[in-house]
């Protein structure tokens, strides 16, 4: 069971308050009628399934409800930031290169 | 007092016996005993049968790694007697008071067992035999291999009654979890715990201390080994340390969370109300401290599976620990240094030691010299290549080893053979963590290498040995491990007298001048794996230790390779040509030792098993004694039997009730979301495919929500109470679904509405009124609400109140007869439900449960969402094209509604069917073909989704998806089923009073 | 001091139900948390877990744009009058939820031993005076904490008998020393 940070609530919570929600920063159509069946195909169904550093969306379901983003490793399953919906991806050869 | 114990030797309590049976047989051990202690001590070896070969076996160790002393218990006869568990292992097993104790895998006995025959067929048995055996003919895998495998193999039997133990379970939360509280794991807890930090120590066996416990000659501090060991724990509790004993981690998962197995009451005489037998808890630290120690690897020779052949370090447990002498008479065979001080601990007891053998040209000099004062023959450079002994070993042959040749062997009486291979550090619960080992060539052993997780290793679990290394270690780690955690940390010093430092080699299998093909040197002994077995696999072309060990099952026992994972990959690296590492490890997986299924269940089984919501009505419908039906977590009446009634005749009547006057219905679970704010009417327009913009306040509509894919994913009334207020309700398992979709939707893509949602599912009970009388029973309980047609059309919202109730009150129909939904505050549900029986007396009004609430909306084609779809139908599928807002441009799915695949023709649709013979009810999930006589495999069409008996109607009706189904109005199509094929024709979907008559009343 | 409970033999803890209050959903936006705040008669805290109080209305802060409002069963319509009155200027959404949910108390010696054996998260770090919505087994709580000792569990209506059956159980246990 993991533990996940909520940018929320601002504390680092067990899994057991989560809810995983799919990737993140795949934004609904502003005119959905204006796209191809290609476009909409892709914004359905198409994922980057990542091995790696992926952004992702989580919900803390059964603490303060914000949906909200992560960036996790999909190999060792580690948490490496999260940040609130709406936030840009996190640039994580800025913060490397500020360590 | 049996031969064997020794006066005031042990942790026992030599003044308290406790009295046992072992196949019938009563025993007396001591207080502290384990079950192999207590027979031991009586001159028990043997204690059960391998899995193939049914050899006989005794124990190899002393604590829960042990491969074959695996037995049955069970408690004595009385009220809570029974409680039979196979595979108990006889060497961790605390001896209680009346434990009932047999063996496993024998027939008739233990001394005489037929399936023994294998051993003398063990060339048939070879590694991959199950791939080699039972390939053909197919007809045998079921009537013969299969009956007869299931039989003959195995160890101990299923227990055939239901538990009656309970099980528990916590979650913890601590700074430190130190787990093995041996030399290292006491020093680390303690420099933990004298920085701060909250620690908590914890270790599988009845009392802590280790490998201590078994060393009372070792000095620490100028004390003896176990007044150190109490002084430690005197500390220890002082500072606030939660210790735990009897307490095994059992796994290691991310983020330092590790599962401790706590067993609780199967050590003691008798059961204490309301304990549980044992507690799993979820441990989250702040830093990890593993100190789980070594084992000890046995050697591999031929015959070192007898009775008699145990682990020195066994032996020595046994006696130090435990006051019990092994055998009379010892042959000592090592590669490593530890085994000399067993052999001089028994010694000084009183076991003659008939010779140390040692695989090693030349050894300490203080130990040889050791030896010498005590008469022991020592023989170095020499290997063992036989051993005798039917049931109990009584010789064993060696030989000099000169220049890697086995020179003339001779044997030497004995009645226990103690080996000692060397030790493998304990890194199971480091490796479910993904930590990486890296192999040693000097200790010939895998070492931790990375870890990912906060956690220290210590002591001989990292390779260290002698108490001193082991104990500074220790210091070191709960030292590191403090810092870790920002907290300062003491440097301490201890002082080791009489340690027992050492050393060893490693070995393959020992060299021999006799027949490897026929040599029965096992290397698992549980799942009877030899050394040859792994040579053959490795020629047959297995080159990955993983495939070694799943052609041959090395390491795949009960014991999880922790006695054969080594010496396997020793002998197949030997064999495959190339270093260890090369050839691998296998993956340790949790849980480090069997653990019971109640563990993991915890309090999740019984009424506890899972939650069942009940409505505030349901304590009504159990006095009346309804049928109940799980509808996802809830439990719903399903209907309401008379006496002599089936279910069949109380449906028809409940169906015939309400249509004839008037029905009552627990709606209570309907799920309901107040949509409020500003934007509300907005969010219902994007979110539903309808319009609501013009909807007015107290109507109510009938809604349809897509997947964004343009699928049906709930349906439901909503009514309108106020211009920015929206009284949603969903399907009874899509409630939180949809709510959560819904905020998906409210809180990513549309942060700037100002609209705010909330679950009210069980903030309102929910009562349903169908049927002609449904007004009169009603109007007389209303207050604040005009009830006439006029004043409350159908498909509208009120709030008013009901029998002085505050109530929301929509007049909308799932059954086609004027109907009513009363939704009051839940704690007022039943007081509601009771007024309407009431008012209702005169109309004869009837109870009816989901069943009939199924059986009157087919009737009328209404759809229930997941039954007449299944995630792939789309609106107009359903014939709920109509609910599409033509003028919209957006919603949730529209999109998708122009999809290739759901404009094309030859979707499946929603029609009605009538079978032929109305007599005959289709089964739900039929397939439904054109013509039955095509060949197969046939074409099918669709399926049927809703099949009824309609007393309404007289006869059978049904709803199906089928291919085009629409324009196949009339047609006549085919349903096989098991009792034959069925013709029936397609329809519309809605069989009764399709004008809506009813409504307009 | 520890938190940690060696010695439980003997401890004690209770666990009751307690009668109903008038409970609202508050949800509104930044901008005009004052107007509600003033409009309660109490500020809205800010912090997720944060609770504060004036007269007889509880504020807990549940989300960063929602509130538990609790008070006597009395002062329901008065609160419902006092945030209509602000509606048009401050949009809000006020439900009312008083039967949602149940509410039990669980308290004494032992009562965080209890806690533990449902409660996932790491109460040591829940304060006496914070309130914050978790789960307990599979049922999702609002978990007050009163004070070192004492827990509230608001749980929703269906889902309380289950939580209730194994606070029992627990109970159980630790007055039998387990």
């Amino acid at each position: 069971m993991l533990l996940i940070h909520c940018p929320y609530c601002d504390e680092t919570l067990p899994e057991l308050e989560f809810a995983y929600a799919g990737e993140a920063h795949i934004d609904r159509p502003a005119d959905p009628a204006s796209l191809s069946d290609e476009e909409w195909r892709d914004y359905l169904f198409i994922r980057s399934n990542v091995k790696g550093t992926h952004a992702e969306r989580w919900r803390h379901i059964h603490g303060c409800a914000r949906f909200f983003n992560a960036l996790r490793d999909t190999v060792s399953d580690e948490f490496i930031t999260t940040y609130p919906a709406g936030q840009a991806r996190p640039d994580l050869t800025i913060k490397e290169a500020a360590e | 007092m049996s031969r064997f114990r020794v006066q005031g030797k042990g942790r026992v309590r030599h003044d308290a016996p406790v009295g046992f049976t072992f196949d019938g047989r009563a025993y007396d051990g001591l207080r502290g005993d384990t079950v192999a202690s207590a027979l031991l001590a009586n001159g028990v070896h043997l204690m059960g049968r391998s899995f193939k070969y049914h050899r006989p076996r005794g124990p190899v160790c002393a604590g829960t790694e042990e491969p074959n002393a695996l037995v049955g218990t069970s408690r004595d006869g009385g009220a809570k007697g029974g409680r039979f568990e196979p595979n108990t292992r006889a060497t961790a097993q605390e001896l209680r008071q009346g434990l009932t104790v047999e063996s496993q895998n024998r027939l008739p006995s233990l001394k005489f067992d037929v399936g023994a025959v294998n051993d003398r067929l063990y060339m048939l048995f070879s590694a991959g035999f199950y791939y080699k055996t039972f390939m053909w003919p197919r007809s045998f895998w079921d009537r013969v291999y299969e009956p007869v495998i299931r039989a003959a193999a195995g160890l101990g039997k299923a227990p055939d009654t239901v538990d009656p133990d309970r099980y528990a379970s916590r979650y913890l939360h601590t700074d430190v979890l130190v787990v093995g509280a041996g030399p290292a794991g006491l020093t680390a807890a303690l420099a933990a715990a004298r920085s701060g930090a909250e620690v908590t120590l914890v270790d599988e066996h009845a009392e802590m201390g280790g490998a201590l416990l078994s060393d009372p000659g070792v000095g620490i501090d100028g004390m003896p080994a176990w007044d150190w060991i109490a002084a430690q724990l005197d500390e220890l509790d002082r500072l606030g340390v939660r210790r735990m004993t009897r307490t095994t981690a059992i796994g290691y998962y991310h983020q330092n969370m590790v599962g401790l197995c706590e067993r609780l009451t199967d050590h003691l005489d008798t059961l204490p109300d309301d304990a549980p037998r044992e507690r799993m808890w979820r441990v989250r630290a702040g830093h990890v401290v593993l100190a789980q120690g070594a084992l000890e690897k046995p050697l591999v020779f031929d015959g070192n599976d007898r009775p008699g052949v145990m682990l020195a370090g066994a032996a020595q447990t046994y006696l130090n620990r435990y006051g019990v002498r092994v055998g009379d008479l010892a042959v000592v065979v090592t590669s490593h240094d530890s085994a000399w001080h067993a052999a001089f601990d028994l010694a000084d007891a009183g076991t003659r030691i008939a010779a140390i053998v040692d695989t090693r040209a030349s050894v300490r000099a203080d130990l040889t010299e050791a030896a010498a004062r005590r008469g022991i023959r020592v023989l170095a450079s020499h290997t063992v290549t036989a051993t005798w002994g039917r049931l109990r070993v009584k010789s064993v042959r060696v030989a000099p080893v000169r220049d890697g040749k086995v020179q003339g062997g001779y044997r030497i009486d004995c009645d226990c053979l103690l080996m000692c291979g060397g030790w493998t550090p304990s890194l199971h619960l480091f490796s479910h963590t993904k930590g990486t080992l890296r192999w040693d060539d000097v200790q010939q052993a895998f070492l931790p290498d990375r870890s990912v997780e906060a956690c220290q290793i210590a002591g001989a679990g990292r390779g260290l040995w002698g108490y001193e290394a082991a104990l500074r270690d220790g210091i070191a780690a709960g030292n590191a491990a403090a810092e870790a955690l920002g907290r300062d940390a003491q440097d301490s010093a201890v002082l080791v007298a009489n340690d027992r430092t050492g050393s060893g080699v490693s070995h393959k299998e020992l060299p021999t001048d006799g027949d490897p093909n026929r040599a029965r040197a096992f290397v698992d002994f549980q799942n009877d794996v030899t050394a040859k077995d792994i040579r053959l696999a490795v020629r047959e072309g297995m080159r990955s230790i993983e495939h070694v060990k799943r052609y041959t099952t090395n390491g795949m026992a009960t014991d999880q390779g922790k006695m054969s994972n080594v010496n396997g990959l020793m002998i197949a690296s030997d064999a495959v040509g190339k270093a260890p590492p090369q050839v691998g490890l296998t993956t340790f997986r949790p849980p480090y030792t069997p653990t019971t299924f109640g563990t993991f269940a915890g309090y999740h089984r019984g009424g506890q098993f899972e939650v069942t919501r009940k409505t505030p009505i349901d304590a009504w419908a159990e006095a009346h004694g309804a049928a109940f039906e799980p509808v996802s977590l809830w439990r719903r009446a399903w209907y309401f039997p008379q006496a002599g009634e089936d279910m069949h005749a109380a449906v028809a009547r409940e169906c015939l009730a309400t249509r004839r006057s008037v029905g009552i219905f627990d709606a209570s679970t309907l799920g309901k979301i107040e949509v409020s704010g500003p934007d509300a009417v907005e969010f219902m327009n994007r979110m539903y495919t309808n319009p609501w913009t013009k909807l007015g306040i107290g109507r109510c509509r009938y809604g349809v929500l897509l997947g964004e894919d343009g699928y049906i994913r709930d349906d439901g009334v909503i009514g309108r109470l106020r211009d920015d207020l929206f009284h949603v309700t969903t399907t009874t398992g899509g409630a939180a679904r949809v709510l959560a979709m819904m905020e998906d939707y409210l809180q990513t893509e549309w942060p700037d509405l100002d609209v705010w949602l909330t679950s009210t599912t069980e903030q309102w009970a929910t009562v349903a009124l169908n049927g002609p009388d449904a007004r009169k029973v009603l109007a007389p309980l209303v207050e604040g609400q005009d009830m006439s047609a006029e004043a409350l059309p159908h498909m509208s919202v009120a709030e008013c109140t009901v029998a002085g109730i505050p109530a929301r009150l929509f007049r909308l129909s799932f059954t086609g007869e004027l109907g009513f939904e009363i939704n009051v505050p839940a704690r007022h549900g039943l007081r509601l439900w009771e007024a309407l029986m009431q008012a209702g007396a005169d109309y004869d009004i009837c109870p009816y449960g989901t069943e009939t609430m199924h059986v009157l909306r087919a009737e009328k084609g209404f759809i229930i969402v997941g039954q007449d779809t299944d995630g792939t139908v789309a609106p107009d599928d359903a014939n709920l094209g109509w609910a599409i807002g033509k003028a919209k441009t957006d919603f949730v799915g529209m999109r998708s509604l122009r999809r290739p695949d759901l404009v094309a023709k030859g979707r499946k649709q929603l029609v009605g069917l009538l079978t032929e013979d109305g007599a005959v009810r289709l089964e739900e999930g039929a397939q439904i073909v054109a013509d039955p006589d095509q060949p197969k495999p046939m074409k099918m069409l669709g399926h049927v989704t809703s099949s009824y008996s309609s007393a309404t109607l007289g006869r059978s009706i049904a709803m199906a998806l089928i291919e085009g189904g629409r324009d196949m109005d009339g047609q006549i199509v085919h349903v096989p089923m098991p009792d034959g094929v069925h013709k029936a024709r397609i329809t519309s979907t809605n069989f009764y009073d399709p004008e809506g008559e009813r409504l307009k009343v | 001091m520890t938190l940690h409970d060696r010695d439980l033999h003997g401890a004690t803890v209770t666990i009751e139900e307690i009668p109903p209050v008038a409970r609202f959903s508050l949800r509104v936006r930044d901008k005009d948390r004052a107007a509600a705040g003033a409009a309660l008669g109490v500020d809205l805290p800010d912090r997720v877990g944060d609770r504060a109080a004036s007269g007889d209305r509880t504020l807990v802060c549940l989300g960063p744009d929602e509130w538990l409002v609790t008070a006597p069963e009395q002062a329901r319509d008065g609160i419902v009058r006092d945030m209509a009155a602000i509606r048009d200027g401050a949009p809000h959404s006020l439900t009312d939820i008083s039967d949602r949910e149940i509410t039990f108390r669980v308290a004494g010696p032992a009562a965080l031993t209890l806690m533990t054996i449902g409660c996932p998260r790491d109460l040591r770090r829940l304060e006496p005076g914070r309130a914050v919505r978790t789960v307990f087994d599979t049922a999702q709580i609002v978990l007050w904490r009163d004070g070192p000792d004492s827990f509230r569990l608001d749980v929703w209506r269906s889902f309380a008998p289950h939580v209730r059956s194994l606070l029992e159980i627990g109970r159980k246990e630790i007055a039998a020393g387990f």
